[in-house]
């Protein structure tokens, strides 16, 4: 216990730069032709199906534009990008199995620690291909499914060709369309009829490759009065070549089932990570998120919730920190689509040291959603005055019998506390340090205590010698 | 041709513009000869500080056909220290032979002086009209400006308002707006608080019935240190009424400890009404403090039980709550004829409409 | 007054140019009790911020020390571990930050050695029992929501937590009920011993009772005025602070 202590005490930034040899057997052409995307399906001996729904993404994302709306995506140069790299191994059921080199880069994220503590399941995905995955023995006897993507699709074709991209379609967005084309690995989930998953089940992304992109997908599915935790982690490695990253999370909640998805996303600064998320929840069931946004060099991320089913309810629970060369571009879309449907969102940012921290949010409520319940709140803190920070929630309203509140507030820490912690003995920068932590407090709360620490980490690690 | 999306206007095309023939000005005769008052007639020979090219309005196609197409207005300077306590009013009447109202106003308040401006827009019968105004204010240091502008045009005219004002250390610009009428308006407020300690203060009250679309956008661009800017806005509506509320607090680098606040309530009456808000908070500088708030739904249905259970209908309920809600804002037009006139028109919509 | 444990040499102290502090001396001996009287505006806040080296509070003139040191240049978090404490007149709300975190860091760094979750809780607990504080407060957010007379407790907790040398309270008085002020009071004696010091700031004379003070000092226009024993606070409650500054002031 002590040990693990100074080990996370002595974390820094370079444990999440370390370069493995780049030993892959496999690398796909770069830029992308039909060609490609049959050798991808090939390779993965896919049913016909998938390779045309891959085929007919590639044509969609041929025709769509980059989009413009937000960010700047000028440096982003799409042929450049390696879509599929298979890494030099084999899955693996036990941590013994798993080479060596990923391994220690595992060991340095602290995924084994994780495991070691009996959570559910670790599907730790390297690259491409999840390289370990392991599920405990008595959820597989509850008949809950864990298991990539990949494997989901040959084992369980039937349920995933029921949902697989029905909620995110290749037509969303250009980047959906490609997603479409190039997925690989990702997690599946499947929780049958009244399960409740009392562990939370985890999965870490991991990108190592220079130049390759991770197209990840995950699909999880909650059956009626079942009960899910899943936890997501992403990391990248720091490359001179810049990186996309375009996964798909696809979450169905059905009637009185509970889903909390958990992510702490801390890719390497020069990725473009361009992620969708929807969730879709049916009757009286419910979503909550919580979502922490560090690394990239560009975020578009904005998790959806549709309220589908009357009495379904939604919880959003999101951190931005934005630093230097990233612009961050967040926020969340509630749609209540059903009567008595009820949302939280609670959104807080961070900006310093010439970051750009954007909240863009969606509430829509629509004609029929009648007796429906809103609260937003987002906060956003500049930690100086190189740094940018905007809120821009769109709120639509189709009916009359609905209660909205939405509240922003835009600020710096305030000396007077400062002061009042320093009077107490704590240092300046440690008293900065001290109220960011509790600016980001609630989100801290939601996470289970490895990522929590984690979190607090990457803070004090963001922090360090940049103010005071 | 001209679409907003948002609203919905769908393949605008400008009127040409008829001439507009009427006395509009009403104004003390005795402190006429203390300020310059003129109609417009040229915009492009004003002697005052030009106008802002970056200024687009509610756009720059309707900015651009004011330039070319004015029929009516005032050119208004106040000079130093002259404070003026009898408001200037502008009766803008629409009829049917002068439908066609394009109105370029210009006030241009000196150091330390003070004006308030009072501008009505009316149609007096049923005929179709066509409004697009633009107002340019520039209120040099240690000056205030009081606007107060009503809309209450009918139910086919459509109503394109922009409005811009610059101010200066230390000086106060006060905005009212009041839109109870017009079958869309297309409004848009910029305020551009240039230097230390400039106020620039909004206040606006929107009443939506039957098909009326309003998009009604307000800016508060901070450059200046210790300024400060409000924007505050009640709604209500009614039927199948649509609005969209577009706030924008924007803090530029170098505005160091300003304020900037953003509050739109909106009261909604009908199951068919639409409301969308867009409340923005632009950031570059960390000294300040800004916030938003929108809150959006019926009356409290405890407030509305409490006053039923006194006596009244719940038309007449609803119509006391709208009404409180509107007043502090109707309270500030310093005109009782235009203030009854209010009142009597927002009780005939709630409670007969 | 003893054996200069804690002294204070014609300080003068500006807020934004202005003078508001005069030339203030005081001599505070090890384990005695001091209180400062004064009008609103005579300069008593100054003296607490200064004391504790707010930034906005600049020293022009004089020395503040403590055992023989100078506190002069010191930023508040080295003022505290030298043994100062202020007890504020207005405590901060800190979202997010756990009054147990929070002073668990503070007395880890005042004292200069980790402090133990579980003794520590222990601690905590004692000393939240004394000021008969719900121990739910712990796991509050630093005085968010607390009521006034919460965050007075609060920093009375603070003080027996940090076991300051000094303890500098500022109108700790003020805005509390009749039980409140007992309970704030049997705190300060509590933490009265022969090693600790304690200057009360304050405009009423509702501790004093509690408290048997060594000395009253009058401050006024930035100036100690007066110093004597009880029957000052007695004079300033029969006569008012006008009579006592045409009595006194020049």
């Amino acid at each position: 216990m002590k040990n693990k202590k100074t080990y996370i005490k002595d974390i820094n930034r370079t444990i999440y730069d370390i370069k493995d040899k780049d030993n892959s057997i496999y690398k796909s052409q770069k830029g992308l032709t039909p060609e490609i995307i049959k050798e991808i399906s090939s390779k993965k001996n896919e049913p016909k199906w998938m390779l045309d729904f891959r085929l007919k993404s590639l044509n969609i994302y041929n025709s769509k534009p980059m989009p413009e709306w937000a960010v700047d995506l000028s440096d982003l140069d799409m042929d450049d990008i390696t879509t599929y790299i298979k890494p030099n191994t084999k899955q693996s059921h036990s941590w013994e199995d798993v080479p060596e080199e990923i391994k220690d880069t595992f060991e340095r994220l602290g995924l084994p620690e994780a495991e070691r503590k009996s959570l559910a399941g670790v599907g730790a995905q390297y690259d491409s291909e999840v390289v370990y995955h392991n599920i405990r023995k008595e959820l597989v006897d509850q008949g809950i499914i864990y298991m990539d993507m990949d494997k989901a699709l040959h084992e369980h074709e039937e349920i995933v060709k029921e949902y697989f991209m029905k909620l995110i379609t290749p037509d969303d967005h250009k980047f959906a369309a490609l997603h479409g084309a190039v997925w690989s690995g990702g997690s599946f989930v499947y929780v049958p009829k009244g399960v409740d998953v009392d562990i939370p089940l985890q999965s870490y992304f991991r990108l190592n490759a220079p130049g390759a992109g991770q197209f990840e997908h995950t699909l999880i599915i909650v059956e009626k009065g079942a009960k899910l935790h899943f936890i997501e982690g992403c990391s990248a490695p720091q490359y001179k070549v810049n990186n996309l990253h375009a996964g798909c999370v696809e979450l169905f909640i059905k009637e009185d089932a509970t889903l909390r998805y958990s992510t702490i996303e801390n890719w390497s600064r020069n990725m473009y990570n361009l992620n969708t998320k929807r969730a879709i929840v049916e009757k009286n069931g419910t979503i909550e998120w919580v979502s922490g946004s560090f690394g990239s060099k560009v975020s578009m991320l904005y998790p959806m919730s549709i309220l589908a089913g009357e009495g379904a309810r939604s919880e959003f629970t999101g951190i931005t920190f934005a630093s230097k060369g990233q612009h961050l571009d967040t926020g969340t879309k509630v749609v209540h689509a059903a009567p008595r449907t009820t949302s939280t969102v609670n959104s807080k940012s961070i900006s310093k040291n010439g970051g750009y921290a954007f909240y863009r949010g969606l509430l829509k409520v629509t004609k029929g959603a009648y007796d429906c319940k809103s609260t937003v709140s987002c906060e956003s803190l500049m930690l100086d005055n190189d740094s940018k920070s905007d809120t821009l929630p769109i709120i639509v309203l189709n009916n009359d019998n609905i209660d909205i509140g939405h509240e922003a507030k835009i600020g710096r820490i305030s000396d007077e506390a400062i002061f009042y912690l320093m009077s107490r003995g704590i240092d300046e920068q440690e008293a900065k340090a001290m109220i960011v932590r509790g600016f980001v407090e609630p989100i801290t709360k939601e996470l289970p205590l490895e990522y929590a620490i984690e979190l607090n980490n990457l803070i004090n690690i963001e922090l360090e010698g940049t103010i005071g | 041709m001209t679409s907003w999306k948002r609203i919905g206007l769908k393949d605008f095309e400008f009127p040409k513009i008829v001439k507009y023939n009427k006395k509009y000005l009403s104004f003390e005769e005795g402190a006429k000869k203390e300020v310059s008052l003129n109609m417009v007639t040229d915009i492009t020979s004003l002697p005052s500080p030009k106008i802002e090219d970056n200024f687009t309005g509610v756009g720059t196609e309707f900015i651009l056909n004011v330039k070319k197409n004015y029929n009516a207005g005032i050119d208004l300077h106040i000079p130093k220290d002259l404070k003026i306590k009898e408001p200037i009013r502008l009766d803008f009447y629409l009829d049917e032979k002068n439908n066609h109202l394009v109105d370029f106003n210009n006030i241009y308040a000196k150091e330390n002086s003070e004006i308030t401006i009072v501008i009505d827009y009316k149609s007096i019968d049923n005929v179709e009209g066509f409004h697009n105004g633009f107002t340019n204010i520039f209120a040099e240091k240690g000056s205030v400006v009081n606007i107060i502008k009503l809309q209450r045009l009918n139910s086919k005219t459509l109503n394109f308002d922009s409005n811009f004002s610059r101010v200066e250390s230390e000086a106060k610009v006060n905005f009212v707006s009041i839109e109870l009428g017009s079958k869309l308006t297309g409004f848009n407020y910029t305020s551009i608080l240039e230097e230390e300690k400039s106020y620039s203060n909004l206040s606006s009250i929107y009443l939506g019935d039957k098909e009326m679309k309003l998009d009604l956008e307000y800016t508060m661009i901070h450059k200046g240190i210790r300024s400060q800017s409000n924007i505050e806005t009640r709604g209500a509506l009614l039927d199948n009424a649509r609005k969209v509320f577009r706030g924008n607090l924007d803090f530029k680098r170098g505005s160091r400890s300003s304020k900037g606040v953003e509050l739109e309530n909106v009261l909604l009456l009908s199951p068919t009404s639409k409301s969308d808000s867009i409340p923005a908070l632009l950031c570059e500088e960390d000294n300040v403090e800004g916030e938003h708030a929108v809150s959006a739904g019926q009356i409290d249905k405890s407030k509305l039980f409490y006053i039923m259970s006194r006596g009244l209908s719940e038309k007449e309920a609803k119509k006391l709550i709208v009404e409180s809600s509107f007043k502090p804002i109707i309270d500030k037009i310093p005109f009782e004829d235009l203030r009854s006139e209010i009142n009597i028109d927002i009780e005939r919509r709630l409670i007969h409409g | 007054m003893g054996e200069h444990f804690f002294n204070i040499n014609n300080l003068k102290v500006n807020i934004d140019d202005k003078e508001i502090l005069k030339g203030v001396n005081l001599e505070v001996g090890k384990g005695e009790t001091h209180i400062i009287m004064g009008p609103n505006g005579s300069g008593k806040s100054t003296l607490a911020y200064t004391l504790m080296g707010h930034p906005l509070y600049k020293v022009t003139n004089g020395e503040i020390n403590l055992e023989g040191e100078s506190l002069k240049d010191l930023s508040a978090d080295k003022r505290a571990i030298k043994g100062m404490f202020l007890s504020f007149q207005y405590p901060e709300e800190v979202d997010g930050v756990t009054v147990e975190e929070f002073l668990r860091t503070a007395k880890t760094k005042t004292w200069g050695e980790m402090q133990r979750i579980l003794p520590f809780k222990k601690l905590l607990k004692e000393k939240m029992e004394a000021l008969e504080m719900d121990e739910s407060y712990a796991t509050r957010y630093l005085n968010l929501g607390f009521s006034g007379g919460e965050k007075k407790k609060n920093e009375i907790l603070q003080m027996s937590i940090l076991e300051p040398k000094i303890a500098i309270l500022d109108e700790t008085d003020s805005g509390l009920d009749v039980d409140a002020i007992r309970i704030v009071a049997q705190g300060v004696k509590k933490f009265k011993d022969k090693e600790r010091s304690i200057v009360v700031i304050t405009h009423y004379n509702k501790l004093l009772e509690y408290l048997a003070p060594d000395y009253i000092h009058i401050l006024m226009d930035g100036k100690i005025i007066k110093t004597g024993g009880m029957e000052l606070a007695k004079e300033i409650d029969e006569n008012g602070y006008e009579e006592i500054r045409k009595k006194y002031l020049k």
